[in-house]
């Protein structure tokens, strides 16, 4: 039968996001979404990795939040949250830490309770640090048995130098040293109402409002506002590690560039779609589609507050793995040679369109772009702002870009596996 | 609360339609009614390479992805012991192109002998990647060769080997998708901002001309009952030893699932629960601790998994799994600790209705197992249930002939 008709979105509703600004000066960004019976509340705080002064304190302080307050031990806001169906989330980058809390509406008050007693009065007990210490130390040296994330590793080392804040990473022993001293440290100086934002979303009733300006306002003003400057960035051409007995290699290539804030982003973006965005991009179909290197191969330009990168990722068979290095770089030379066909071009346009759609679709989602938007100095007017400039991105206009940003000599390839096998 | 309406075309395709009036994205999904468990012993992995052959597009549509990405759509799949899905969300008015491209793979296929070996080395790899190259790759294997002799539970969705997959035939594959890949094998869902009347319309069009070819599926090795308890011991190149122990349970449809649902909810269902509150608090015995449920179609397994600190024994770990299940044989479980679980599924089954893809796939879910109006009973069944019952299920279960111990030591 034959194929029916399309229509492409050309703009997408957001729901309108308000703002209450609360007496510390933090602001709460406000998605009311009435048709879930949910909530969600997000605490943003600039206390990411690069704002710790010891290895693994901003990591640990994040997730020790919850781990024993000033009127309730770990157990008991375990216990408090699970009766109601409550969850939270922690996540750490480079730069931020999120605390996350979702309930059911009818809930949120009792999750109230305890979202103010962790937020607000941790306490890091000595027993559940060291408890967590020991736990993460095992578990990162299970991981780092992985290729996958040795190769994330020393990339982040190659593409920002060794020792730079957004690429150095320390041995897990490192957790021996770590107390609550440096966590408690840490949190007067971060957890504050100058390094915080709230973006809340689903159904935001009044009461549930005055509960969240309630516990923000509670936030000290007395933090630091994070000053350091950057140190410059160091990349290196080429890293090659041994790894005894891999049957695969992981593969990181990539190059040092810029954050979302740039004006070369979003076209950037669309050419790391062309090159290694989705399933049927020039990557996979080469390396997976072809060759049958690989189970999958991806591309993605990843944004920090202060830089960002275009990487490229895969793990391949031990055997293969100069070819599909070769194969990786013969794609990016026929970008850097050849105008992308239109054909091809509209393809990646409509999968990013796509993409955003299904992203805010839901209160959750929502949120989250609400909160990155945020972060970058944008506000929800830059949805529809990013879809135009991704629809007006001109093949010539990639084609410049390729040739402008992915010349061999500037790319770092970082390569983890069993080189003697 | 999920509403729907179904109706079955005269070729035996089952539809489901769910109207949500809230989103602008629809999603598509399509059940075929075969899994690992559908396979033979000398030729197992064959449900999951099929799954991705389902990629490898057909004579009208070369290469799949496209036309779904031109759409703005999304779509993946995935495959477990008893069934594959498929599905696609794209915004709602191109709901049209989502039911031509699954019409069209239902019949159109491209099995030609360069597609299956390509696809049956990149399977291969997934094997490699996935099981072989990664710490703790095979437990699961291992579980279920223990766990099972004959039913075939026994093997993961991956298969036995690598070599059953690059061993399997042109004409294999073919039969295979004559054999599951027809409309009374499937069932179609939708969610989106349409009418169902209008679903249904749909389905007709784009599905109702398609012939179905019943052949009969065979039925399926039932497992014996385990007589006596079975060890196995394995050393691995792995930083910290590995704990599991299972025991067989009802099927999907028996009480016993939901009764083992709420049972490894106690022992697991989030950071208040008793093992992680016992085991690696308190007692500081495990690095992790997990209960779960199989939740499979047939009868399942009721699993206890954890990763021991380096200061335990082996003696110690399993004496603590067998403390925790003679507390629930004896039924020392507390109201309190029954509400939260209840309170805990019914949040969880609000989260997980916010999008249209998770309400079509569950919709695909429960019709497959036999009971569509399930899904919003659930709910309800677990309101009803009682300590008391908790604790019979515990003494049916947690029998010393009923269990399996694997050990996945670490090397020295």
């Amino acid at each position: 039968m034959k194929q029916p008709p399309l229509t492409i979105p050309t703009t997408i509703d957001v729901p309108a996001t308000a703002k209450r600004l609360c007496k510390n000066g933090t602001p709460i960004y406000i998605i009311d979404c009435p048709e879930y019976e949910v909530v969600r509340v997000s605490f943003v705080f600039h206390a990411g990795t690069i704002t710790q002064k010891h290895p693994f304190t901003a990591s640990a302080t994040a997730n020790m939040l919850a781990e024993g307050s000033k009127e309730l031990t770990s157990q008991q806001i375990a216990e408090k949250l699970d009766y109601y169906g409550s969850y939270f989330d922690i996540n750490i980058d480079r730069d931020y830490s999120y605390i996350t809390f979702c309930s059911l509406a009818k809930f949120f008050p009792q999750t109230a309770e305890v979202i103010e007693q962790i937020i607000l009065h941790p306490t890091f007990p000595e027993s559940e640090v060291a408890t967590y210490c020991n736990k993460r130390s095992q578990q990162l040296s299970i991981e780092r048995r992985k290729v996958e994330t040795r190769a994330r590793e020393h990339f982040a080392k190659a593409i920002f130098g060794e020792n730079h804040p957004y690429g150095i990473s320390y041995p897990e022993s490192e957790y021996a040293n770590l107390t609550r001293n440096h966590l408690e440290e840490h949190y007067k100086e971060r957890y504050t109402a100058q390094n915080c934002m709230v973006v809340c979303s689903g159904h935001i009733y009044p009461n549930i409002l005055e509960e969240i300006v309630s516990i923000t306002e509670q936030l000290p003003s007395t933090g630091l506002l994070y000053s350091q400057p950057i140190p410059p960035f160091e990349s290196c051409h080429e890293k090659m590690i041994q790894h005894d007995g891999a049957v695969q290699s992981s593969i990181r290539m990539g190059r040092l560039l810029f954050s979302r804030t740039h004006e070369d982003f979003i076209p950037m973006q669309v050419l790391s779609t062309v090159l290694g965005g989705y399933f049927g991009s020039r990557l996979m179909q080469n390396l997976r589609e072809r060759s049958g290197f690989t189970y999958g191969v991806f591309s993605a330009m990843v944004n920090f507050q202060h830089t960002g990168y275009l990487a490229i990722a895969t793990q391949v068979g031990t055997e293969v793995t100069q070819e599909a290095l070769n194969q990786i770089a013969h794609e990016i030379e026929i970008l850097r040679n050849n105008p992308i066909p239109e054909d091809e071009l509209n393809l990646v346009k409509n999968i990013m369109a796509g993409e955003m759609m299904r992203i805010l679709d839901g209160p959750f989602g929502i949120a989250d772009v609400t909160t990155e938007n945020i972060l970058c100095g944008f506000d929800n007017s830059h949805i529809n702002d990013n879809l135009q400039r991704i629809r007006n991105t001109t093949s010539e206009e990639l084609l410049a870009l390729a040739q402008k940003y992915l010349c061999t000599d500037d790319m770092v390839t970082v390569v983890v596996g069993d080189f003697n096998a | 609360m999920i509403t729907y309406k179904q109706t079955t075309l005269s070729n035996g395709l089952t539809i489901i339609a769910n109207r949500d009036r809230a989103s602008a994205m629809a999603a598509i999904n399509l059940l075929y009614k075969v899994g690992a468990r559908n396979e033979q012993p000398h030729r197992t992995g064959l449900a999951h390479l099929f799954e991705h052959l389902m990629f490898r597009g057909t004579h009208n549509v070369p290469v799949f992805d496209t036309p779904v990405q031109m759409a703005c759509g999304e779509n993946n799949a995935f495959t477990n012991n008893d069934y594959t899905d498929f599905y696609i969300t794209l915004p709602t008015d191109n709901i049209e192109t989502a039911l031509w491209l699954e019409s069209d793979r239902m019949t159109g296929l491209n099995l030609s002998h360069e597609a299956c070996e390509i696809e049956k080395r990149v399977v291969i790899e997934e094997f490699r990647q996935r099981y072989l190259n990664q710490p703790y790759g095979d437990l699961n294997m291992l579980l279920r060769a223990l766990v099972y002799k004959e039913h075939p539970y026994r093997w993961a969705t991956i298969g036995l080997t690598p070599q059953h997959i690059e061993q399997a035939t042109d004409e294999e594959i073919a039969e295979f998708y004559r054999r599951f890949y027809h409309p009374s094998n499937a069932i179609l869902s939708v969610s989106a901002d349409i009418e169902p009347e209008r679903v249904f319309e749909l389905g007709e069009k784009w599905f109702g001309h398609i012939k179905d070819s019943s052949h009969p599926i065979a039925p399926i090795p039932v497992e014996p009952e385990q007589t006596e308890a079975r060890t196995q011991i394995v050393e691995r190149d792995v930083p910290a030893t590995t704990i599991t122990i299972a025991f067989h349970m009802g099927n999907r449809l028996s009480e016993d699932f939901f009764l083992g649902d709420m049972t490894s909810d106690l022992l697991a269902g989030g950071d208040s629960a008793r093992l992680y509150e016992r085991l690696i608090k308190r007692k500081r015995l495990f690095a992790s601790v997990n209960a779960y449920i199989s939740g499979d179609v047939d009868c399942g397994m009721f699993v206890f998994t954890g990763q021991l600190l380096p200061t335990t024994t082996e003696e110690q770990a399993l004496q603590a799994f067998q403390e925790e299940m003679e507390e629930l044989r004896q039924g020392k479980i507390s109201e309190y600790e029954i509400e939260k679980v209840k309170n805990k599924f019914e949040a969880n089954t609000l989260f997980g209705e916010l999008n249209v893809m998770n309400k079509a796939i569950n919709l695909g879910y429960y019709s497959m197992i036999g009971d569509l109006g399930l899904i919003n009973r659930e709910v309800t069944i677990y309101r009803s249930l009682t300590a008391e019952q908790v604790a019979a299920f515990a003494r049916r279960i947690f029998r010393n002939e009923n269990l399996s111990t694997l050990i996945y030591r670490a090397k020295q």
